[in-house]
């Protein structure tokens, strides 16, 4: 069984960051179905909870955070439900929906937001079907480095990270110093 | 592998894999259109799979409530709640111990399933929410494997059975009650007895009188540990509760034998399930039940039901190994360094609590509006691996606590938390509130509970070192609404979540709760002195706190300071911030913190005059609540019964001020108002509460048939106010939407 529930972190340029300036911002996203192909359905606020998820913008098949985990903020795009297609499909969708939601927040003059496209922290939250293990990260690395490649260009560097008790997660180096702009593009 | 129940295999135990089993079986039936709502409902709920904020499938997006069109299209998982509308997932921890490996698992869920954040809850829970009900089974299997079970965390049952946190290891306990507390736990889940209730059930133990951790004065059953003549047993109370009418406990047996415990717990489940309510849940619970029998015929039903109960070798078997719960320590005793840093001294002073056992401590880790990440999770667990132990209790004030902390550790773990930035002090003062989950999440929330408590946090936390000793010690409580989750009525300062009509807008608002006490078990609750806008709320804090610590006397604590002064003097302090500014002068007010959405529903149209005219209605509501509040005042007196009687007349008005509303001819005395409201207001259900239907109502009927108020007692007259208080709200509330649906009309 092949897992779906992708996570796509893309890190601020700089980290400061002020939390409560997107919870506007996600709740006028719902109004004004910003993500015009999904569901959007409300705002989790996380602000107070220390390297925490920060804001959420909750959605039916993805949630959309700008969180503060590792005292790095950044905007992590998180599947949850919906997506059928192959590995690298689902990759692709994952990155693409990331670099767009990045996209959004740099168009909102309020927040002075800009994101950097030299490394993305990618998971899979489904342990039953990718545990942070070897052979998941064999299995996987194939296709994140055509991914990477397909929206970043460039040479990339992939690392596992974390341990068996932690979500599969790769760390990227993209070696990319790009726009998230020129990454929509690219791909 | 393939599936979580081929993985998890015989990890799971037969019975809760059956259950499991089950609850997936009535999805898939429920999917296939053969399952009645509401029984889906209910087995849903008894598994702990709860409803969330906008699982009807609407949600104002501040311009108006707008559909949210989710894929599963007419498929429901209860009446009015959508498929797949995201729902919250309670998980029961009896008496908040958490071991290492349900963390880890609880962790795991966090994300995989949730939104990384694990919530525990005024009683001891874990909440996850965003949960799809297709995910819980699965999530089931996983808790189950470390011996979890979500059964009964919801619904009309016994509740998580709760207890102090520092149950073994308090310097002031009798005993440990944790073996009692687990074996209740065990014996009534899924027992028979209990599967037939009006309503839900919560059970509380506490190790001593004094201490506020067990807090069983506002539970259905509570059992408070006693020694005498060298035998152990509990004081057992019966019939409290919070929610929308607070109620002390009464008790049920001075001293009870340890071996009698269980057949006099499952006694009341039994009386409870004979004769408790079950067609009006706003007087289901067992409160309701004790009052209307009294407690003496109480005793005599459940004396009566005990001799009738067949033994059972469950009520002794536990006895026989009482420290099977015992916790071993992991590291040797020792004392704290006297060279520990600074920033420890202050996190300390809080947040570290002596043992009984020498040499040992507990640290609280202070857990901001009772959240903390996965990450955190994972990372605490290996904290308490290496430090104290396999396990940590969940606390009612929505903590985390930490036993057998060694002295010679406690430099160590305090680093180790600041690392995780988990090191925030001033563990049970005013800057550690509770807040039920409010409207973030919760159906029935009115008002931003979390949203307020996060505020107050913020503003307290900069000045905390600066504040007074005395102010420093109040504890702070919020609730979204009258159900009273965040357990407001039992803090020094409490709040719970109304609404209020102005100009033509909705503008949120909090009730001020003052004097309740949180010591001696919750010992007496708080009374309401006045509702102000949310926005304005850290200036009531202000305002109260100035006015306390300019005019006490000597260090007169708080309640005695209420106690003394009266609601009238802090009414007075409260009056300047209780009007909001109007609309076009300061919309800031007119939506709740933490949520810029306009709080009003966005299709009530502003007319020309909507700021200038204020309705007839208006002031009828308006010498409700004065008449209110000066039998508040008549309750503070001592007069009992002028007290209840002014506050019939205050719900009298304020039906009297909807009646004339409808444009109906209604006289002024009692009877007419009465019966005008039953017709035009009542049955046609233009009263009702979406969520709590004719509960307020009904009090003002019941009060008027039986005319109890005339002769109240002062227990009574305490209830009959706070009926009053919520037929009040109720009738504001029915009053909003009486403008609404003409503004829509009109439209």
């Amino acid at each position: 069984m092949q897992a779906t529930k992708f996570q796509v972190k893309l890190y601020t340029k700089t980290s400061d960051i002020e939390l409560e300036k997107l919870v506007p911002v996600f709740h006028e996203w719902i109004r004004a179905k910003k993500i015009s192909d999904e569901l959007l359905i409300d705002v989790a606020d996380y602000a107070h909870v220390p390297q925490g998820p920060g804001v959420v913008l909750i959605g039916h098949q993805s949630d959309y955070y700008v969180d503060v985990a590792d005292n790095r903020p950044g905007l992590l795009y998180s599947r949850k439900r919906g997506f059928e297609g192959d590995l690298r499909a689902g990759i692709d969708d994952a990155f693409r929906r990331a670099l767009k939601a990045c996209q959004l927040l740099e168009e909102e003059s309020s927040l002075g937001l800009a994101f950097a496209t030299n490394e993305v922290l990618f998971r899979v939250q489904d342990r039953l079907s990718a545990p942070n293990a070897d052979a998941t990260y064999d299995a996987y690395k194939p296709a994140l480095e055509q991914s990477t490649a397909a929206f970043f260009g460039g040479a990339a560097s992939l690392e596992r990270v974390g341990d068996e008790r932690e979500p599969f997660a790769v760390r990227i180096s993209t070696g990319a110093n790009g726009t998230v702009a020129d990454a929509l593009a690219r791909h | 592998m393939t599936s979580w129940k081929e993985q998890l295999g015989d990890r799971i135990p037969d019975q809760l894999a059956g259950e499991v089993e089950l609850f997936e079986g009535q999805i898939e039936l429920k999917k296939q259109g053969k399952l009645d709502d509401k029984i889906f409902a209910e087995t849903r709920l008894r598994r702990g799979v709860y409803g969330q904020r906008y699982d009807n499938g609407l949600r104002d997006d501040g311009t108006g409530q707008k559909t949210l069109t989710f894929p599963c299209g007419d498929l429901t998982k209860g009446p009015d709640t959508v498929w797949d509308a995201p729902g919250m997932m309670r998980i029961k921890i009896p008496f908040g111990k958490l071991t290492v490996e349900q963390l880890e698992v609880l962790s795991e869920l966090a994300e995989e399933n949730s939104d990384s954040i694990l919530h525990v809850t005024t009683r001891q829970d874990i909440q996850l929410h965003y949960i799809h009900i297709e995910e819980a089974p699965d999530m089931m299997r996983r808790l189950a494997s470390v011996g979890i079970t979500t059964r009964e965390a919801c619904g009309n049952s016994v509740r998580n059975v709760t207890a102090c946190e520092y149950a073994g290891v308090c310097t002031t306990q009798a005993f440990d009650v944790t073996p009692y507390a687990d074996a209740i736990t065990k014996y009534l889940l899924g027992h028979p007895d209990v599967q037939d209730f009006g309503r839900k059930f919560k059970i509380a133990f506490s190790g001593c009188e004094d201490n506020p951790c067990g807090l069983v004065t506002f539970h259905d059953l509570g059992a408070v540990a006693q020694v005498r003549n060298g035998k152990r047993g509990f004081r057992v109370v019966v019939g409290g509760g919070l929610g929308a009418v607070p109620v002390q406990a009464k008790v049920l047996a001075e001293f009870c034998p340890e071996e009698e415990l269980l057949p006099l717990a499952q006694a009341v489940s039994r009386v409870f399930a004979r004769l408790g309510e079950k067609q009006s849940r706003a007087r289901a619970r067992i409160k309701f039940l004790v009052q209307k029998v009294g407690i003496d015929e109480f005793k005599r039903l459940v004396a009566e039901e005990r001799e009738t109960l067949r033994p059972d070798e469950r009520w002794t078997a536990f006895l026989d190994d009482l420290h099977s719960t015992d916790e071993k320590p992991v590291r040797e005793a020792g004392e704290i360094p006297s060279d520990a840093p600074a920033g420890f001294q202050t996190w300390a002073k809080h947040n570290l609590k002596p043992q009984a056992q020498d040499g040992y401590f507990s640290a609280i880790v202070k857990l901001p509006l009772g959240d903390f990440t996965s990450t955190q999770g994972r990372a605490l667990a290996q904290l308490a691996q290496d430090l104290t132990g396999d396990s940590m209790r969940c606390t009612v004030e929505q903590n985390l606590t930490f036993r057998w902390l060694s002295g010679a550790d406690a430099v160590t773990f305090y680093e180790r938390l600041l690392a995780l930035n988990m090191a925030e002090g001033g563990a049970g003062t005013i800057t550690d509130m509770t807040s039920c989950p409010g409207t973030d999440t919760c159906k029935l929330g009115i008002s931003a509970s979390r949203g307020l408590t996060g505020e107050l946090r913020n503003r307290l936390s900069v000045i905390e070192d600066e504040l007074h000793p005395a102010v420093q010690a109040l504890r702070m409580k919020a609730s979204g609404c009258f159900n009273s989750c965040g357990q407001h009525h039992a803090a020094d300062i409490g709040f719970t979540g109304v609404s209020r009509q102005v100009g033509g807008r909705k503008v949120p608002h909090f009730n001020v709760v003052l004097g309740g006490q949180w010591t001696e078990n919750a010992k007496s609750y708080g009374l309401v002195v006045g509702a102000v806008p949310s926005k304005n709320i850290p200036k009531a804090v202000e305002l109260i706190t100035e006015y306390y610590l300019a005019n006490r006397e000597g260090e007169e604590s708080f309640q005695a300071f209420m106690a003394r002064v009266g609601k009238r003097e802090f009414r007075k302090v409260l009056a300047p911030i209780q009007k909001p500014p109007p609309y076009e002068e300061d919309p800031s007010y007119y939506s709740d913190w933490g949520n810029p959405r306009e709080y009003t529903i966005g299709d009530i149209g502003v007319g020309e005059c909507a700021g200038e005219i204020v309705p007839f209605v208006e002031f009828g509501l308006q010498e409700a609540e004065q008449q209110l509040h000066d039998a508040q005042d008549a309750l503070e007196a001592g007069q009992a019964a002028a007290a209840a009687t002014g506050a019939f007349t205050a719900m009298v008005t304020a039906a009297k001020a909807l009646v004339r509303h409808l444009e109906v001819q209604v006289k002024d005395d009692s009877d007419d108002v009465v019966a005008n409201f039953r017709t035009h207001l009542y049955d046609t259900e233009l009263f009702h509460d979406p969520f709590a239907k004719g509960k307020f109502a009904e009090y003002l009927l019941k009060m008027h048939g039986d005319q109890s108020y005339k002769s109240a007692s002062e227990e009574i007259a305490h209830s009959t106010l706070d009926e009053a208080q919520l037929f009040l709200e109720a009738a504001h509330a029915c009053y909003q939407r009486l403008t609404e649906a003409a503004a829509a009309a009109a439209e």
